[in-house]
């Protein structure tokens, strides 16, 4: 450059200013001797001139992961070893916790959030993989509400755009069979509760299909029907010495807590498998009830497709053809009766009529019949009568008398105790 | 060719391969403005009758009526096109172009197959009953402006074989009794007509927001009126009630209110009415300024089980069925964008709207999609 001197080594006047990293340098371009260099570091009078940016508007966050990321991701590294995940699944899990930590409403959220945060990361994993972990047992490792899970469950979903499956009901029946302890006699466990494993986990998988064909695993917690029906399954494989267990007392056996709704889905499964007991001739003789229908639920069982479709009618085109009859779904045998006279056969010898094949919900007559609400003729422009409005006001003496009782309520209350 | 440019050359173009049915216009070449409007009226009566009994021709067939239109209309903006009311509200909407109420998979409705796409606009077609089964009186002037609008839209994708799966290749005779249907009605009425089924979803709660336009005293409204309660630890509102029609109302200190509990439009309106009338007894220039629908909730039965782990498989981007957390179903249409709860009993919430007819063809909607899982 004109004006700005000569190279002390070849002459030439081409000097260019460039800077070598962050420090700026005059150099000639014919040799590449250094000419002259600037100033690596600020004076403080310099710096002086600087301004502060807060580290949020720096680049700083992009450049480097945080130390609460940090710990997030080891938190999701720790919970994947604690359950004993493949892994993979570490991978995979971690690459969600980060993808979530993008967004900058969950950089600010609070803590517990980011503590849920690491277990809604597992979750997603695992039911991606078809590993049956519940969101009970996710809540319980990390100590955090179910309510509060939920809710950033859903939205963490809503937010990476994931499209996560259902649980596996087959493979949740398999883990949870296995954490039974009734394989191995025990101080606990006397010889005659001891069960083989496979024998137990074929017969639950097969209680727990049933269950899901006749309505009764739709829309509810999946866990206590699998309680109830490792229950049954178990005491149909030895009736004579079981049937005087409960479900209780299994439970506290097995050292499986007892889910609260378990008691429940055992009695639907019973009366489900009562229907279908009707419908075997030798069965039918017997007259079974809820204790003894247990011994024969090997051989319902095996022949549980056929029983279903005959114990069952579909209730979906009776529940639509009875339009605004008075609810009396619970009486499916009546209506059975009368549409089921063309067997010929003697009142007594008849197999049971079909029972309507419906959610327990519906077979339910409901609480209180819902009266149509009156076509209202309201224009939304009427005229409001001042009376209408003042029955909402209070008169002067009124007002008087609330603020003394006001006052009144006050005075007893903000002095402590007479002496 | 001519050398007239720009329209008028393309109307004689239009003129020259438009097929028999509908008759061509009256006069090719320059036509005035009221020709305009008249002709495109006649083709718009014409194509909805035509639209309600048989399907429309792929437009392989007909690919310049849809290019006619567009030209029109690019050309005359002021054509009746606009000045249509309802052409507004459909012309707006290409980017989310309803085509439900194409015929289009009849054979498929007749087979009665679940659907099982994951194409949205795919689905949407496949949930739309047959145009048959639709009453004309309400959606036929919106069925024939409709198809022009999706036209426009897809004037030229549409010529591609592949998305002619919204619309049949099936040319069929004309009818000449299509002018006998029920002359068109504008707008959708406010008693639906469900062609479904009979069911109509009841509507259960309106919220809505006012601007009173006027700094309130709290301690004042809750000392001078019987009906209001005001706790300011808990919450920095009034909660003030009234019995007929039976609603709830916050009112804050900015003069903005919210009114919730009506069961229609109008009792919600006359409800927030009847609480401004109360704050101006009470002393306050209310005003009632910007009142607005913010939500309306609405609930049916469908009256047969529905197996929701299904559901959730074959509309997984839209569905969310967690059993571990909510026995019901959350389902979240995308148009109208409703979001329906929907229960193993066969009950139906929904709710996110702003407009009735939001929740009626949100209804219409799922109503056959529900039906695909009634099977147990």
């Amino acid at each position: 450059m004109p004006g700005r001197g000569r190279c002390p080594d070849c002459g030439s006047t081409e000097l260019v200013e460039d800077s070598h990293y962050s420090q700026s340098q005059l150099v000639c371009s014919d040799c590449g001797c250094v000419v002259t260099e600037g100033v690596l570091t600020t004076t403080f009078s310099d710096e002086g001139n600087l301004r502060e940016v807060t580290y949020s508007r720096s680049t700083g966050e992009n450049e480097q992961i945080s130390r609460s990321q940090q710990r997030g991701l080891r938190r999701v590294r720790d919970l994947c070893r604690v359950l004993q995940l493949p892994p993979t699944f570490e991978d995979t899990a971690v690459a969600y916790y980060q993808q979530a930590y993008r967004h900058s409403g969950i950089r600010a959220a609070r803590l517990q959030k980011k503590e849920v945060l690491v277990g809604c990361c597992v979750l997603i994993t695992c039911r991606q993989h078809n590993w049956p972990l519940t969101m009970g047992a996710i809540c319980t490792l990390l100590y955090a509400d179910l309510d509060v899970f939920s809710s950033i469950y859903m939205q963490i979903v809503k937010l990476l755009g994931l499209d996560v499956p259902s649980l596996c009901l087959a493979e949740l029946v398999k883990t949870y069979c296995s954490s039974f302890k009734l394989f191995q006699a025990s101080p606990s466990v006397p010889a005659k509760y001891v069960e083989d494993k496979e024998k137990m986990l074929s017969r639950t998988l097969q209680l727990v299909e049933l269950a899901n064909e006749t309505w009764l695993v739709t829309g509810r917690h999946p866990l206590p029907v699998i309680t109830a029906a490792t229950f049954l399954a178990w005491q149909s494989l030895q009736p004579a010495d079981r049937l005087s267990c409960s479900l209780a007392r299994f439970c506290k056996l097995a050292n499986v807590d007892l889910p609260y709704p378990a008691s429940s889905r055992l009695q639907e499964l019973l009366a489900v498998l009562l229907r279908m007991a009707e419908q075997l001739a030798w069965l039918r003789v017997l007259r079974l009830d809820k204790q003894s229908v247990v011994k024969h639920i090997g051989d319902l069982l095996q022949h549980r497709h056929s029983l279903v479709r005959l114990a069952f009618r579909d209730g979906t085109a009776e529940v639509e053809t009875r339009g605004k009859e008075p609810p009396a779904w619970g009486q499916g045998q009546r209506e059975g009766e009368v549409g089921n006279n063309s067997l010929g056969l003697p009142q007594g010898k008849r197999p049971a009529s079909p029972a309507l094949l419906l959610p327990p919900c519906m077979l339910k007559p409901p609480k209180r019949i819902c009266p149509a609400p009156p076509v209202s003729t309201v224009t939304g422009d009427e005229n409001i009568s001042d009376s209408e409005i003042e029955q909402y006001l209070r008169t002067p003496q009124e007002v008087r008398d609330f603020q003394r009782a006001q006052a009144a309520r006050q005075a007893a209350t903000s002095v402590p105790n007479p002496p | 060719m001519a050398s007239a440019p720009g329209p008028e050359r393309d109307l004689r173009l239009l003129a020259g391969c438009l097929p028999l049915y509908p008759p061509p216009p009256p006069t090719v070449g320059l036509l005035s403005m009221e020709q305009q409007e008249t002709y495109l009226e006649l083709y718009l009566d014409q194509c909805a009758a035509q639209d309600d009994l048989t399907p429309p021709r792929s437009p392989l067939f007909n690919p310049v009526v849809p290019y006619g239109m567009y030209i029109l209309n690019a050309s005359n903006p002021d054509t009746a096109f606009n000045s249509n009311p309802e052409v507004k509200e459909t012309s707006g909407d290409f980017s989310s172009v309803d085509l439900s109420f194409l015929p289009d998979e009849v054979t498929q409705e007749n087979k009665d197959q679940p659907v099982i796409s994951s194409r949205h606009e795919t689905e949407e077609n496949s949930e739309s009953q047959s145009p048959q089964s639709r009453l004309p009186s309400p959606s036929e002037q919106d069925i024939g402006l409709g198809l022009n609008s999706s036209s426009l839209s897809n004037s030229h994708s549409q010529l591609h074989p592949g998305d002619t799966d919204s619309v049949q290749p099936s040319p069929e005779k004309p009818n000449s009794d299509s002018l006998s249907l029920a002359p068109i009605t504008p707008m959708t009425p406010m008693t639906p007509v469900s062609e479904c089924c009979g069911i109509v979803p009841q509507l259960q709660n309106i919220v809505s927001t006012v601007n009173l336009a006027c700094k309130l005293d709290l301690k004042k409204i809750a000392l001078h009126a019987k009906n209001a309660e005001y706790n300011p630890k808990r919450f920095a509102a009034v909660i003030m009630r009234i019995r007929e029609p039976r609603t709830t109302a916050l009112i804050f200190s900015s003069g903005k209110m919210v009114c919730t509990g009506a069961k229609s439009e109008e009792q919600s309106r006359l409800a927030a009415r009847k609480y401004a009338r109360v704050v101006q007894k009470l002393g306050f220039p209310a005003r009632f300024l910007d009142f607005k629908i913010q939500n309306m909730v609405g609930s049916c039965d469908v009256r047969f089980p529905i197996r929701l782990e299904g559901l959730v498989l074959t509309h997984q981007q839209f569905s969310s069925y967690e059993p571990e957390l909510f026995p019901g179903l959350i389902y979240r249409m995308v148009k109208p964008r409703i979001v329906l709860l929907i229960f193993v009993s066969g009950k139906v919430v929904l709710t996110g709207a702003k407009e009735r007819s939001e929740i009626y063809e949100a209804f219409e909607n799922i109503y056959p999609i529900l039906k695909g899982f009634k099977k147990a």
